[in-house]
Formats: C-alpha cells, structure tokens, sequence
C-alpha cells in the first residue's frame, strides 16, 4: 500500500479525487486491520468515583466483582472543523522533478479533506492564499463540499507573492469555531514572523499545524557549477558558487528549519516538515493524531 | 626530422583559439529558477579555479586538429637511408670452408665482414650465411645489428667444403621470397676448387648485386697435402702382405719439385717413416707395411713432416680394426658342394685370413646359432629346419645379414626363407639355348660398387645367366638386372640387418659367374659389405653421413644411439640418440659410434682434399660471376664502403590524413556535446 502515497505515483493521478481515495485508504488500511480504528465512541480509561460523579458511568460489572466503584470513560465523539490554509504564491510551483510543491501541497490537502468528510464526519473548509486571499471555502459538511473543495485545490495555480499576514486577518474575522487549521506553504518567511502571523489562530482554540513543503533540492541543492539563480516570486537574480550552497546554504536552510519548528513548538502549533518526494501518510497521521488528542 | 616549410609555424599562434574557446566561453551559466533566494548569498568564482577547461576530449581534438593543419602547411619531411628506401637486402656469405684455416684467411674475412656490417645504414636489412660444408642461413632478414653482429661471430671455421654452385642454388631460391633488390658480399678465399662442374649453377639472379670481398691476395701458397691413404678398415693377419699395408698418395698444390718426410702414426706413436720425392706440384705414392697394429680399434694417421702454408691438411686418419677372422656360415641344399667350393674360393682369394667358411648341408644347420657368424649364406637352401629358419630370421632382425642364392633346388619350392613373397616363376635360358646377361648394374650398390665400371658393365656383360628365379620385388632395392628385365641381385631391410638375394645360384650350373674375375671382386663387397665391417672403421669425407639405425626399425623398440665427436662431445641429444636415422659427420677426426645393435665403430673422417688446393678462381672468372664491367673490378670492391645516402620523405600527406580524421571526430563529439535537444511534443 505505501506505494500509493508515494508522490511520484500519485503524479501521474490527474483527478484530485481518486489522489484523495487513493491515499486515505491506503493510509488507513496501513495503520491496522481494522478502517474504524478511532473513529467510533470507544474506551478510554477507568476512574475511581468521586462524590458527585454521575452514577450512570459507574461500572457496574466491575462493582459486582470487586465492589470497588469505578466509572467507565470513554472518547467523546464530537465533529471537528479542519480548515486548510494552502500557500499558493509563485515560490511553490518549483520543482527539480514531479511532483511541483504546489502539487503536493494539493495531494495533502485533498487527502485530509476526504480524510475529515468521509472518514471523520468533520467539517472541512479551504483558503487559497498568496499576499491576500484568492479563495475561501466555508468549513461544511454538507453533500457536495467535497467536491467544492476539490475545485478550490484545482484553481490554486501559484502565482504572486507571499504574505501571510492579510490572509490570517481575514481569516481571524470569518472563523468563530474552534477546529484544526493547517497551513501548508513553503514558508519563505523569517520564523518569527510566522509564527507572530498564525498565533492568534491558535490563541483562539485552534490547534495549528504547519506543513512546511519543501523541495529536495532546497534542502541539499547540488551544483555542477557556478550558476546564475532566479527567484520565481521577485525575479532577482544572483550568482552562486557551488561551495557555498554545500556548506553556508544548508546550515541557513537547517537553522530555518530547525528555528520554525521550535517557535512553532513554543506557540503550541504543531510543525511538519514534508519533503515532496517524501510518502504522504506524515500530514495525514499528524491531522489524526490532533484528531484523537480530544478534537 | 625537419619542415620544408618551416615559416609555416607561425601558425601555431592559431592553438590559442581553442584554448580561449573552452576556457572562456563555457563558464557562461544558464539561469536557474528557485522558489527563494532568501539563503542564497551572491559569490563569484577565482578566475583560476574557474577557468578550468571544460569538455577536454573536445578541447583535446581541436587542439590537435589545429597543431596537424599548422604542421601539414610546414611540410614535415623524415630522412631515409637510400638503401633501406630502395629496399636492398645486404648479404652477408661468410665461408667458413676447411681451406679458409689457411693462415689469417678466416680472421680476415670475419672482420671484413664485421666491417661491413657495421658500415650499413642503420634501417637497412640484411642477412647473414655462412658458406661451408652446408650451406647455412644464420638469421633472417633483420635490421637488428646486435643479432646479425652475435650471427656473424658465431661462424667458426669448419671442416667442409666450399661450393659455390650450392650458393648460387641458396641465392636463386632466396630471390624466390625477396624480389626486392639483394646486395651480396662473399667473404671467401675464392677457392678453384670450389667451383661445381657447371658454371651455370653459379649464375646469380639479376635482381642480385654480387660483390666479392676475396680475402687471399695473390698467387696460392705451395701447399703438400695426403692426399688419399689406402689401408684395410679391417685386418685379421698383420703378416698378410696383400692386406697389410697402407699406401698413401702425397700431392703438391703449386710446390716446388721436394722431398718430404712421411709418418704413419698409430694410436699416437710414429711407428714407420718413409723420405719420399714429390715432384713440383705432383704426386708421389708412399707405403707402409707391414701394419702392425693391436686389437681392436686402432686410429691411425699418416702425416707430412715439416710444416707448409696449410699444416691443417698435411695428415690423413683412418681407423683399422683389427680382429680374428670372422666366421660366415654357408648353408647349401643337400648334395649340392660346389657352391661352397667356389665361394670358399673367391673369400680366399678376396681376402685371405679375414673370414673363414663353415658349409654344412641345411638338414644340419638345425642347433647352428647364426648369431655367431659374421654372416650366412643360404646357397639353394630353400628348405631348412624350422627351429634353424627361426633363429636365422631372430639374427636377421637384431642386425645379421643373410645372402641367398637361388639355384636349381629352389625351382622345386615356390617358398624362400626369410624373403617374405614366394617364388612367382623360374626362367630356364639354357633351355632356349640363349643364355641371358646381365643388362642394368646398380654400382652404388655396396656389393657391386666399382668407381670407373668401364664398357664391360664392369665384367658383368661377360656373364651367362642360364637360371634364374622370378619373384615379386616389393620393397627389396634391385642392384642388377637381366637384360629382360628380371632382378638379378635384390636387397631387402629386414628389422637392422639386410637380406641379399641372389636369383641364380653361386655355382657354375645356373651360370658362368663363378669363372669370370668380376666374381672375386662381387664376393669379397659382398663379404664386406654383410659382414658390415666397412661400417665399423675405415675412412670418409667430412659432411657424409651414417647411417646409425634402419628406417623400418619399430617406433616403439627404439635403443639409444651413442655418438662421440673428435672433441669428446656427444652431438645427438637424448630425442635424436632415439629416433635419428643418420648422422652427419661435419668434423675432422675420430668418431666414437655406438650403433643400435650394440656393434662398437670408430670412424676417421677427413676433409674433401679439394679444399688442399688453395689456387684461387682466375680474375676474368670473378669478373664473370660478378657481372662486373671493367670499370667495377673485384679489387676495387674490397675498400669501398656501402653507400648510405639519404632522402627526404614528406610527411604532408599522413599529417593531411590524421587531421581530417581527427576532424571528423571532433564532428561527432561535438555534435553530441553541444547538440540541442529535440524538443518533446
């Protein structure tokens, strides 16, 4: 099955729908034998009772036998929200071989979107972003949303520059739900400005994870040669030497990286750092980790 | 190595090209996206680190592309020895004959070679041989100086004799495989003698340059040589005046009228010495007997005393053994005695002392062991008892020999002992009343060898044949025939020994022989000849041959064969001592042979006394065989070096030839290298 979330397979996948299948089931068939594994009202822990506590949770088996009093918990079953925030600036459609970043941030967000509504019941909502709002998607459950938001994922061409602060405003005012959010970008950004950006959300009761897609070759570029570089969102270009990108370039990239998460971390936000020729099921079991931790 | 057109060079400046195109043009970076550079940090390259040369095969073709055109415009050129561009062939004949010991003859001429040698260009071939008893190729055709210099120190006098008729047979067939022009220097003495019979034999093909390097100046030096010795190779009675004597001829080659001292040396020690008048270049006949010599193998010499210009040729060996009289067994048919008598007779008469004749019937010879004869002689003996025929047939085949006679007795019985093939039919010419003769006599045939046979068939034309047996000759060698064409005297190989048969009887029924003189003679070689002491001891010339075992002789039964050399060397290898046939004998001196069959010999062997005679070939016969006008004499030769001039040879063409190759390649690379690739659609 892990052939299935393998990125270079599901490049030559056209439908983002039959990606989203394909990865889910193979993802959840993974994971156990059996596909309901956590998704149904199920035993948590056993709890002395207290004065107080409701006589209706009381195990009464386990009182016949021991005669000690114990209450029985169990997983509250509630519906989440996830809302995916997916970066579509100019940076995200480079690529050194399938799939394009902006692609695999697609295969993700389509995964967890027919993660949450098929499989979770979850509300599910999409905003396309570069340096404003391109499109937003109300988190729904209602019949066709899916498919909405697939059509979102399909529009999302990269294109303009990053911002992330008008987004996250404008999201802050449409959001009054708690839920998950999940920002997928390659957060070409300082960190600190980052997480200064995506707090709030978190500040309000959202769990927030960042989804940082990277290219292989902006974690280890190889150069032949001293080449001449372009920056897809300004066009800037400057000269590189390949000494420097096998010792200074991967120290910075490692200490943006490492920067990101521990800030991350410190504003509570989950982080993940994906690497497009990476499997996909790392985004899908960080959502159904948050998913269990009581969402 | 130079250019014709050396200003042409300047060209090369052009090498910069290609150097400034891979080193400057491909550090141009094509731009590559990224999706930030918020890491990347601008850094530009050291020039030399940079400019390194890129795509360096590509480079390397330009650059050598350009260097070829530049130096094909210069004209490059090799110089080339003249010769060696002509393609001639230098040859280098060394005579390495018995004369050539004769003083400083053979020094001089090896160091004329040597000369020679070294004066030839560096690149030209050539090709060394020596001239002797063999004629014998000593390298192929080589330039390599070191090998053909080892070559040519290698040869060292011999004992043989010169022949320049066999040269001229060497060259002849040598300008079969060489067409190119050959350059032949013979180093010799040019000895007369060594002319063949024919002067056409000499006759060099045109494409060869004979150039005679003649290293006796002037008229020959007298020289006295033995030239023959007469003396019995085998001697039964010291006292026998017939028998026990050696005579030896003394020659003179251009020597004043003079008397000399004789010796006869045995064993080493002077045991006779004779004064004896040579007359002024003539010959003069010397004896000595009796010749007491000691039992067994005796080397013998007869010497001149007092040296000459040659004292290499002033003694003859010759090896006598002395024995007690061998016995031969002469088995007759019942009743038939006169056989016996006359060939009692003729032994005697032939060589009193040396064999004695034992008859008896063949109903008796059955406990005879033949081993203990000399030979056996089976005289109308057709029947005879098995157990004897058996034995006979054992003795036969360890090396015995056996004379059959077939008289009348055997018309009776078409079987003939030992032969192998039976009796086929029997001509009875008396009964024509037309005797038959003897038509064809082989005289190299040991039994029947006469040198100078003369008109008469050599007394053979006198015999009357009136009985004579017809059989299959198969492998059997036929030495006389009937003038109707049946083989009178056969001899066959059987195993080492010899079977001699004769198709009429040894009594005077069937024929007249035994009346006639040639019958003597005829016994005695026959004698001699089965008994096999000729092949024991005697005499021969340097270069004849031995023959050391049969050639029917089984593979698998092969003994070895011992062969002693006049220094103590022993010539065959292990593989020849089991397997060769006959040996060369190409030393003067004493061989010491043992045979297959275990019979001892010691065999003198003398040089061919042609080579005594030092007179050289006439000048208008050198000019002759040189093919030289007046101008180009012989002498003129001697000191004149080898020419070695020098062409140029332009190497403008294979320079031309490489570059365009190389232009090619460098289509092919760079098409590959620089080539844009098709765009997919």
């Amino acid at each position: 099955m892990q052939r299935f979330l393998d990125p270079n397979v599901l490049a030559g996948i056209s439908s983002l729908d039959l990606v989203a299948k394909t990865v889910v089931d193979g993802f959840v068939a993974g994971l156990h034998r059996s596909p309901d594994f956590g998704f149904s009202q199920e035993f948590a822990e056993y709890r002395a009772y207290t004065p107080g506590d409701d006589l209706r949770h009381v195990d009464w088996n386990l009182f016949a036998r021991t005669e000690r009093c114990y209450l029985k918990r169990y997983r509250g079953e509630t519906n989440s929200q996830l809302t995916v925030l997916l970066d579509a600036s100019n940076s995200m459609q480079y690529t050194s071989g399938p799939p394009r970043k902006m692609d695999y941030a697609r295969y993700i967000a389509a995964s967890l979107f027919y993660l949450a509504i098929h499989n979770q019941r979850d509300a599910a909502g999409l905003m396309v972003f570069d340096n404003e709002v391109r499109e937003y998607i109300k988190p729904s459950t209602r019949p066709g949303q899916l498919a909405r938001l697939f059509a979102g994922l399909e529009q999302a061409e990269p294109r303009a520059l990053t911002d992330l602060t008008k987004p996250f405003k404008h999201l802050q005012s449409y959001r009054h739900r708690r839920g998950i959010a999940i920002v997928i970008s390659d957060f070409f950004e300082e960190p600190e400005t980052i997480v200064h950006t995506i707090a709030p959300l978190r500040f309000h009761g959202n769990d927030v994870v960042l989804f940082h897609i990277l290219d292989p070759q902006e974690v280890l570029p190889v150069l032949n040669g001293s080449a001449i570089l372009v920056d897809l969102e300004t066009d800037r270009k400057i000269e590189v030497v390949p000494e420097y990108t096998k010792t200074t370039y991967r120290a910075k990239v490692d200490a943006h990286i490492e920067q990101l998460r521990s800030r991350a971390r410190g504003a509570g936000m989950d982080y993940q750092l994906l690497v497009t020729n990476q499997p996909l099921d790392n985004a899908l079991r960080e959502y159904l980790s948050l998913r269990q931790a009581g969402n | 190595m130079g250019f014709l057109a050396p200003w042409f060079l300047g060209g090369l400046a052009a090498l910069g090209v290609p150097i400034l195109l891979h080193l400057l043009r491909q550090h141009r970076a094509k731009p590559r996206p990224v999706g930030s550079l918020m890491f990347f940090e601008r850094g530009t390259q050291s020039s030399t680190r940079y400019r390194r040369l890129r795509h360096l095969v590509l480079f390397a073709l330009r650059f050598a592309l350009v260097l070829l055109v530049v130096l094909a415009f210069a004209n490059p050129f090799v110089r080339h020895a003249a010769a060696d561009a002509k393609g001639r062939l230098l040859l280098i004949v060394l005579d390495n004959s018995f004369s050539m010991r004769a003083g400083t003859r053979f020094a001089d001429a090896k160091q004329q070679a040597l000369a020679a040698l070294a004066a030839k260009p560096h690149a030209q071939k050539a090709q060394i041989m020596a001239l002797g008893g063999q004629f014998g190729v000593l390298t192929q055709a080589i330039a390599d100086e070191a090998q053909l210099h080892a070559a040519l120190e290698s040869i060292q006098p011999g004992d043989g004799r010169a022949n320049f008729g066999e040269l001229g047979r060497a060259i002849r067939q040598l300008s079969e495989t060489v067409h190119g022009p050959i350059d032949l220097h013979l180093f010799s003495d040019m000895q007369r003698t060594a002319m063949p019979a024919n002067f056409a034999d000499m006759v060099l093909p045109n494409n060869v340059t004979l150039v005679l390097q003649p290293v006796a100046k002037g008229t020959a030096p007298p020289n006295w040589t033995v030239e023959s010795v007469d003396a019995p190779a085998v001697l039964s009675d010291p006292e026998d005046p017939k028998r026990s004597r050696v005579k030896a001829v003394v020659a003179g080659f251009g020597t004043p009228a003079t008397s000399k001292t004789v010796a006869l040396v045995v064993n080493g020690k002077v045991i006779a010495a004779r004064k004896v008048d040579v007359p002024a270049s003539g010959r003069a006949t010397v004896e000595f007997a009796p010749l007491n010599v000691g039992y067994g193998f005796n080397r013998c010499e007869v010497r001149i005393q007092g040296g000459d210009a040659f004292p290499a040729d002033d003694a003859s060996v010759f090896a006598v053994r002395r024995s007690d009289p061998e016995r031969v067994l002469f088995v007759h048919a019942a009743g038939e005695t006169r056989s016996a008598l006359y060939f009692a007779s003729a032994l005697e008469a032939a060589a009193p002392g040396s064999f004695v004749l034992q008859s008896v019937a063949a109903e008796q010879a059955r406990d005879l062991d033949p081993s203990k004869y000399a030979f056996a002689v089976l005289s109308d003996a057709v029947v005879l008892p098995s157990i004897f025929e058996h034995a006979l047939a054992q003795y036969v085949a360890k090396g015995g020999s056996v004379l059959i006679a077939l008289g009348t007795v055997a018309a009776h019985s078409a079987r003939i002992p030992l032969w192998g093939s039976d009796l086929k039919e029997v001509h009875e010419y008396a009964r024509t009343g037309n005797p038959a003769t003897v038509g064809q006599v082989d005289f190299s045939y040991p039994a029947l060898a006469q040198d100078q046979p003369g008109h008469d068939n050599g007394g053979w034309a006198d015999v009357k044949i009136f009985y004579a047996a017809a059989l299959d000759v198969g492998p059997a060698r036929v030495a006389a025939r009937l003038v109707d064409g049946t083989p009178l005297l056969l001899d066959k190989q059987l195993g080492e020994g010899h079977v001699v048969l004769l198709a009429s009887g040894l009594e005077n029924l069937t024929n007249d022989l035994p009346l006639h003189p040639v019958f003597v003679a005829f016994v005695d070689r026959t004698a001699r000849y089965l008994s096999g002491s000729e092949r024991l001891s005697g005499s021969r010339l340097v270069d004849s041959f031995v023959q050391l075992r049969s050639a029917t002789e089984p593979g698998g039964a092969a003994t070895s064969i011992e062969v002693i050399d006049p220094e103590g060397r022993r010539p065959l290898s292990l593989s020849e001592a089991r397997t060769m046939q006959s040996f060369r004998v190409e030393r003067a001196g004493f061989y010491q042979i043992r045979f297959a069959n275990g019979r001892d010999a010691v065999i003198a062997v003398n040089p061919d006394r042609h080579e005594s005679d030092l007179e050289p070939l006439a000048e208008d016969v050198q000019l002759l065989w040189s093919g030289s006008s007046v101008s180009r004499g012989s002498q003129a030769t001697v000191a004149a070096p080898i020419e070695s001039t020098y062409r140029s040879v332009s190497l403008w063409w294979y320079v031309m030839l490489l570059a365009l190759l190389i232009a090619m390649v460098e289509m092919i690379f760079a098409s590959g290298h620089m080539g844009t690739p098709r765009e997919e659609v």
